[in-house]
């Protein structure tokens, strides 16, 4: 069983981003249903990258898109003479 | 009107056309430099510096990359600057955050958070989250938390982000997964702490 968690974490990232060879990916799977601590890890290691990419939406601060048009237009008429 | 017109008419100094180049992009790279910094005062100044750049080298954009890889870099540069002037922590190797030494199936020697997430979105607030989330991008260090946010947030391929940070695709790739590593074992310790209870209980 030490063995075979070796083996799959080294083909860890590769299978969760969906980039292995499908043998492997049977064989990964396999393990998966057969240990419940690397199913734990799978899972978990795919919910880190969903709750990154759906986590808090910052968006530009109003205060600062304010005082960037000014800076952008200050730069721009230095640049070409005119904005 | 196509993005890479759009460049053209801001190449030839046409500052709405900048203007719009820079409103279909803040919020992007105002996100993104946030996940990366961590901070409202160095995101702010980054983000700043980032389009007072991309107007000094307007005429150097080549419409290699799309455009708002090209803002992405030059925020890079900047980020990776002020980093270098601060200390990192250490990155642990990979097998600490793994459930190795492994016997029949029990993992004895783990040393990584085996708890069970379930939803995290079910259990706790998506602000409380995104502060988790926060805290434990800085807990990173740069060079592994660039790699880590221009795969999944910027969804660029490993061999994007290899091109971008100057890496081999195989360190790029040992990067990411030791930043995603650590990310969650950072999260499944204060999920753990902050709703573990809830989760046992029903089971």
């Amino acid at each position: 069983m030490a063995k075979k968690c070796e083996e799959f974490i080294s083909g860890l990232a590769d299978y969760i981003d969906g980039e292995i060879e499908p043998e492997l990916c049977e064989e990964i799977e396999k393990h998966i249903g057969q240990c419940n601590n690397c199913r734990i890890m799978v899972d978990s290691l795919r919910q880190t990258v969903r709750l990154c990419r759906e986590g808090k939406e910052e968006k530009l601060p109003p205060a600062l898109e304010e005082k960037l048009t000014g800076m952008l237009k200050k730069r721009w008429k230095e640049k070409f003479g005119q904005a | 009107m196509s993005e890479a017109e759009i460049v053209k008419r801001a190449q030839a100094g046409d500052f709405e056309a900048f203007t719009e180049l820079v409103n279909a992009h803040k919020d992007k790279l105002y996100a993104f430099v946030r996940k990366l910094t961590g901070d409202p005062d160095d995101t702010n100044d980054i983000v700043q510096d980032t389009f007072l750049k991309a107007i000094d080298k307007i005429d150097q954009f080549r419409g290699e990359a799309s455009f708002g890889t090209w803002l992405t870099s030059i925020a890079l540069n900047q980020a990776r600057a002020l980093f270098a002037k601060r200390k990192q922590g250490e990155m642990k190797p990979i097998e600490a955050y793994l459930p190795v030494g492994a016997t029949n199936g029990e993992h004895p020697l783990a040393e990584a958070s085996l708890f069970d997430w379930e939803d995290p979105l079910a259990n706790l607030e998506r602000a409380e989250i995104g502060r988790l989330i926060e805290e434990g991008l800085e807990t990173i260090p740069f060079a592994y938390r660039e790699a880590f946010l221009l795969r999944y947030v910027e969804e660029m391929s490993v061999k994007e982000v290899a091109a971008t940070i100057g890496q081999t695709v195989a360190a790029t790739k040992s990067r990411i997964l030791r930043a995603r590593l650590a990310l969650r074992d950072f999260l499944s310790k204060r999920f753990e702490a902050k709703y573990g209870e809830k989760v046992r209980r029903i089971h």
